[in-house]
C-alpha cells in the first residue's frame, strides 16, 4: 500500500513537471516553481551588517503564538449575550436624491429590533480632511456604496432580509464616472458648486517651458492606473454597546482609534469621555481601516435597541463601500538632451477621488512630490488635481500615491532609454539622485545610495547577462 | 436538524438550521472561532478545516454533510503540552503577521505534510494556492512549512 | 443563507423521485463549490437541496471492458490520485488539477463541473477529445449520449429537473491516446480559464489519425473544432498543418469581450494554445 501511494505521488510529480514544461511563459520570475534557492536564505556578511548586528536577527512577533493557535480574537470572534447583527442598505444609484425612506415594513418583522436612516444621525458628516462624507447618505447619495439605511436584527440573515423590506424612493441625478470628464465645466457636480476639483497642488522648480524648448528630445505620454481595493482578509467589523449610563463602548477593527473617537464624538454629538473605543487585533489594514465606517451607525442602533450590535462587512461591502486606492491619470512631458540627461519634466496628475475626500490630502501631497521620480531634474512643474466622481471613495493605501506616479515615471524612463538607444539601467544612473541632490521641493537629500543600490542589484541578478 | 461531529477528537453536536455551513456551526454553535470567514465564496481559504483527512473550505460545506464525520480545526493542532511543529515554525519564521490567514494556512499545510512530509517548494505552493495572505507575502510561509516538514521527518526518524 | 431543506437520499432512485416531486424548487447538491456560492448570493426559488454526493451509483472510478467509468461524484482529488486515471487519462488529471485549489478539488466533483456547465469548465475539453460519453438517469430510466450533446448553453445542460448525471465513460480505444490539455488563466492558481484547450490524436504511418480538438471559454459551451479535425485527419504532422488547424480553431470560435479579456486577445490565445496542445500531443504520439 505504502509503495503504491509513493508510486502515485511520483506519477503526480512527473505530471506536474510535464505540465510545467509546457508553459515556460507562466513561470514566475522571482521564485521559480522549481525553486533552487536554499531555505533559509543565507544573509550576506558585509561590514555594515557587522556594525549593526541586530539587523538580520530573527525576532519573534509577540502575537505570533496566539495567531498560530487560532486563539487571537478578531471582532467577529467576539460575541455578547443578546447581541444583534446589523446590515446596511446601499444606494441603488450612483447619484440620487433620496425622496423618502420607509422602514416600517422592516420594523414589523419579528426579530428586527431597530432601524436607522441618515436623517437620524446627530451630525451626519465625517472625514479626516474635509467632513464631506455622510455616515448614512441623506438627502443625496453620491455613489452605490453609500449606505442609506441600517437594520439591527437577531440574526445576520434576518437583517439582510429586512433590508429588502425597506422602501427608498430615489430621484436619480446625472452622474460622472471619468475623472477627466469630471473636470469639464458642464459635468454633473458631485457635491454641487461649480467644480468637482476639491483639492489641488502645484510644485514649481526652475523654468520648465524654457528647458523643454532647449531639449533635444521631448517625450509625452499619458498613463492611467486603476482602482485597487485593499482586500484585508478580515473585513471591516465592529461591535457597539450603549450602556444604561449613556456611555458607548465600541470594539472595532479600526486602525486609528483616537481619530475614530474624534469622528464618533462629532457624529454622535457626544463628548469623547463618554466614548470608549477598543481597538482589537486588526486582520489586515493596509490603509483601508484608517477611518470610521459603520461605528456611529452601530452606536445608534445599540442606543435604540439597548442591545450590543455587531456588523461585519461582506466581501461585497468591502469592495464597494470601503475606501480604495486613487486611480491616477498622469500626463508626463519630459525634455531630454542627446546625452540622456533629463532637463525638464512637466506633469499633470488627475486623481479620481470617488465620492468623498477621505485621505486625498495626503495622497495628492505625496503623489505630487514624488511624481518627477528620484532623478536630478532642474526644471520641474507638477500640477495635481483631485476630482470628485460618483464612484467608490478613495482613501489611504500603502504609499499614498507613490506607486501610481512610480509606474508613470519609470515607464517613461524606459521610453527615453529605448528612443536614445541607451540601456534602461544607464539612463537611470545618468539621472539618479546622488548625495546632496535636491528633491523636487528643493530638500537636500542625504544618505543617498540610489546608484550604488541599482548597480549592486543589477550585478546580483545578472542584468547585463540577461540582456546580452 | 441535529448534526453530530467528532471535532478534534471530541464528540460534539448541535441543532442547526439545514442551511448552516460547517463554518457557521463551528464558529457560532461550537464556539470554535479559529476558522475564519474571509470571502464566503471559497476563494481565500481562511475557513479551511480537515474533514475525514481532506482539507475543505468550511464556508462551502453544509454542516449537515459533515454529520457523522471527523473534523480537525486549528484548535486541534497543538496538544496541551506542545505546539505542532508547523505552529512552532510559523512563529519562528515570522510567517504570521496580522494572523487572519494563519488558521487556514496552517490547516492546509498540515493537510499537505500529513500526506507528503518532504514536499518540494512547488508542492508547497500548490498546496497553499487556496489560502490567501495579504500581509507577509508567501515566502516566509513556504519556508516555515518546509522547515516544519524537516522537523517532523526528524521526529519520525527518531521515534 | 436563506432557509433551505436538506435531504440526503439513500439511493439514486430516491434522489430522482425527490427531484421529480419538487421540480424547480429542488436542486441536487454535489460538491457545492458552485451551488452554495450561488445560494448565498442569488438563491432564486431553490428551497430544497438533495445531496447526491454520497450515492454509491454516482461514485467510483473503474476500468471495464467498455472503457473507463468515472462516477459523476468523483472529486477532482480522487481523479488526481487514481492510478488508472494517472496512467490512461493524464490530461483529465491535468484538467482536474487546474480546476481550483486543493480545498476545491477535495469537495468539487467532475459531474458538478459538467452540470454547472460554465463555458470555461476545465474538465470538459479534456473529456471531449477522448470522445467521452455521459449517462443521465431520470424518471424514464437511463440514457447515454456523447458529452457534446450534454451542453446546451451557458449554465444550461440537457438535464431535466428530475434528471441526474450518473457517470462519464471514456471508450477503451481512447485510454492512453496521446493527448494534451492547457489552461490559460490570469493567475496560475484559482483563476477561471480565459481559454482552455485539449487535443488528442494518433500517428499512423506518419499521418495524423483521429485528431480531436476541443476548446473552452470561447463559445457559449465547450466546443469541438470539427472543421480543424477534418482538416488534420490524414495529414502529415507538419508545423504548417498545425498552424492551419489552429487558424481554423480561431475562426470556429466565438469568444466574447468581458472584464477578464478581450475577444481579440482570446483569439490570439486560441491560435497559440491550440498549436501548443497539438504539438505536445504529437510529441507524445511520436514518443510512444
Amino acid at each position: 500500500m505504502a509503495t503504491r501511494t509513493k508510486d502515485i505521488q511520483k506519477k503526480a510529480e512527473e505530471l506536474i513537471t510535464t505540465e510545467k514544461s509546457k508553459a515556460p511563459a507562466q513561470q514566475p520570475l522571482a521564485v521559480p516553481a522549481d525553486n533552487p534557492v536554499a531555505y533559509p536564505l543565507e544573509l550576506p556578511q558585509g561590514e555594515a551588517r557587522l556594525r549593526t548586528p541586530a539587523v538580520g536577527q530573527r525576532a519573534r512577533r509577540p502575537d505570533g503564538r496566539l495567531h498560530g493557535l487560532g486563539q487571537t480574537q478578531y471582532i467577529d470572534d467576539i460575541t455578547f449575550p443578546h447581541m444583534l447583527h446589523a446590515k446596511i442598505l446601499r444606494s441603488e444609484y450612483p447619484h440620487a436624491r433620496i425622496v423618502s425612506i420607509d422602514t416600517s415594513e422592516a420594523e414589523k418583522m419579528p426579530g428586527v429590533m431597530a432601524t436607522l436612516t441618515g436623517a437620524e444621525i446627530p451630525e451626519n458628516s465625517f472625514g479626516p480632511t474635509y467632513q464631506d462624507q455622510p455616515v448614512l447618505a441623506y438627502p443625496i447619495a453620491r455613489h452605490c456604496g453609500d449606505g442609506v439605511a441600517a437594520v439591527a436584527a437577531t440574526s445576520e440573515q434576518l437583517a439582510a432580509d429586512a433590508l429588502e423590506k425597506i422602501k427608498v424612493e430615489y430621484e436619480p441625478l446625472p452622474a460622472v464616472f471619468d475623472p477627466l470628464e469630471a473636470l469639464e465645466e458642464d459635468s454633473p457636480k458631485v457635491h454641487g458648486g461649480d467644480t468637482n476639483i476639491y483639492t489641488s497642488k502645484t510644485i514649481k522648480k526652475g523654468d520648465v517651458e524654457k528647458a523643454l524648448k532647449e531639449s533635444d528630445h521631448v517625450f509625452h505620454r499619458q498613463f492611467r492606473t486603476q482602482m485597487v481595493e485593499h482586500v484585508p482578509l478580515e473585513p471591516h467589523a465592529s461591535i457597539a454597546s450603549w450602556d444604561g449610563n449613556g456611555r458607548v463602548t465600541l470594539w472595532t477593527s479600526l486602525g486609528r482609534i483616537t481619530l475614530g473617537r474624534e469622528d464618533l464624538s462629532r457624529t454622535l454629538r457626544m463628548p469623547q469621555n463618554k466614548i470608549r473605543l477598543i481597538g482589537t487585533v486588526v486582520g489586515g489594514n493596509f490603509g483601508g481601516k484608517n477611518e470610521i465606517t459603520t461605528e456611529p451607525i452601530l452606536a445608534l442602533l445599540s442606543k435604540k435597541s439597548r442591545r450590543p450590535v455587531k456588523s461585519v462587512f461582506t466581501r461585497g461591502d468591502e469592495f464597494i463601500s470601503s475606501t480604495i486606492r486613487h486611480p491616477f491619470v498622469m500626463d508626463y512631458t519630459t525634455g531630454v538632451s542627446n546625452e540622456g540627461k533629463i532637463l525638464a519634466r512637466k506633469i499633470r496628475l488627475v486623481l479620481d477621488g470617488g465620492a468623498y475626500c477621505s485621505w486625498t490630502g495626503t495622497t495628492i501631497g505625496k503623489g505630487s512630490i514624488l511624481a518627477p521620480g528620484p532623478y536630478d531634474i532642474d526644471n520641474v512643474l507638477v500640477e495635481a488635481f483631485a476630482v470628485y466622481t460618483n464612484k467608490t471613495t478613495t482613501g489611504a493605501m500603502r504609499g499614498f500615491g507613490a506607486p501610481q506616479v512610480c509606474f508613470a515615471y519609470e515607464s517613461q524612463m524606459d521610453d527615453i532609454a529605448h528612443k536614445l538607444g541607451l540601456d534602461p539601467l544607464e539612463i537611470r544612473l545618468r539621472n539618479g539622485f546622488s548625495e546632496n541632490s535636491l528633491s523636487p521641493t528643493s530638500q537636500t537629500l542625504q544618505s543617498v545610495a540610489l546608484k550604488e543600490s541599482l548597480t549592486q542589484a543589477a550585478e546580483r541578478f545578472g542584468w547585463k547577462e540577461r540582456r546580452a | 436538524m441535529l448534526v453530530e461531529l467528532k471535532v478534534n477528537g471530541e464528540p460534539r453536536s448541535a441543532d442547526v438550521p439545514p442551511e448552516t455551513t460547517l463554518l457557521k456551526m463551528l464558529r457560532e454553535y461550537l464556539n470554535l472561532t479559529g476558522a475564519k470567514l474571509g470571502c464566503d465564496v471559497g476563494d481565500c481559504g481562511t475557513c479551511t478545516v480537515i474533514v475525514d483527512g481532506v482539507s475543505v473550505n468550511s464556508c462551502l460545506m453544509l454542516a449537515a454533510r459533515a454529520n457523522g464525520h471527523e473534523v480537525t480545526t486549528i484548535e486541534g493542532l497543538a496538544n496541551s503540552n506542545e505546539l505542532h511543529p508547523l505552529q512552532e515554525k510559523f512563529e519562528e519564521h515570522g510567517a504570521l503577521q496580522c494572523g487572519f490567514c494563519g488558521p487556514g494556512m496552517l490547516i492546509s499545510a498540515k493537510n499537505l505534510l500529513d500526506k507528503n512530509p518532504d514536499p518540494t517548494v512547488f508542492e508547497v505552493r500548490d498546496a497553499l494556492a487556496g489560502n490567501l495572505c495579504r500581509c507577509t507575502g508567501y515566502t516566509k510561509i513556504i519556508e516555515a512549512v518546509i522547515d516544519a516538514g524537516r522537523v517532523m521527518n526528524a521526529e519520525q526518524a527518531n521515534s | 443563507m436563506r432557509t433551505l431543506d436538506y435531504i440526503a437520499p439513500e439511493s439514486a432512485a430516491d434522489a430522482i423521485a425527490l427531484l421529480a416531486e419538487h421540480g424547480e424548487s429542488a436542486r441536487p447538491l454535489a460538491g457545492g463549490t458552485d451551488l452554495i456560492v450561488d445560494l448565498k448570493h442569488s438563491p432564486g426559488n431553490i428551497h430544497i437541496l438533495v445531496d447526491v454526493s454520497g450515492l454509491e451509483e454516482f461514485r467510483g472510478i473503474e476500468e471495464t471492458d467498455e472503457g473507463l467509468r468515472i462516477g459523476s461524484m468523483a472529486t477532482y482529488a480522487e481523479i488526481m490520485e487514481n492510478p488508472i486515471c494517472l496512467e490512461k487519462t493524464p490530461e483529465v488529471v491535468a484538467a482536474s488539477h487546474t480546476v481550483g485549489a486543493v480545498q476545491t478539488r477535495n469537495l468539487g466533483t467532475i459531474g458538478g463541473n459538467l452540470v454547472t456547465c460554465v463555458p470555461s469548465a476545465d474538465s470538459a475539453p479534456a473529456l471531449m477529445v477522448l470522445d467521452a460519453e455521459v449517462t443521465v438517469a431520470g424518471t424514464n430510466g437511463n440514457r447515454r449520449m456523447p458529452i457534446e450533446e450534454f451542453f446546451v448553453g451557458p449554465r444550461k445542460t440537457i438535464l431535466q429537473p428530475h434528471e441526474l448525471l450518473v457517470d462519464i465513460w471514456i471508450p477503451k480505444k481512447n485510454l492512453g491516446k496521446p493527448s494534451s490539455f492547457y489552461k490559460f488563466g490570469l493567475r496560475k492558481g484559482q483563476a477561471l480559464a480565459l481559454v482552455n484547450v485539449a487535443a488528442a490524436l494518433e500517428l499512423k504511418s506518419g499521418k495524423i489519425v483521429e485528431p480531436r480538438i476541443a476548446l473552452g471559454a470561447v463559445a457559449p459551451t465547450p466546443i469541438r473544432i470539427l472543421k480543424a479535425e477534418t482538416f488534420l485527419s490524414g495529414k502529415k504532422p507538419t508545423k504548417k498543418n498545425i498552424q492551419e488547424a489552429a487558424r481554423i480553431a480561431v475562426t470556429e470560435s466565438k469568444p466574447i469581450d468581458d472584464f477578464r479579456a478581450s475577444a481579440s486577445y482570446r483569439c490570439q490565445l486560441i491560435q497559440t494554445l491550440t498549436q501548443r496542445v497539438l504539438t505536445r500531443s504529437l510529441e507524445i504520439a511520436t514518443a510512444s
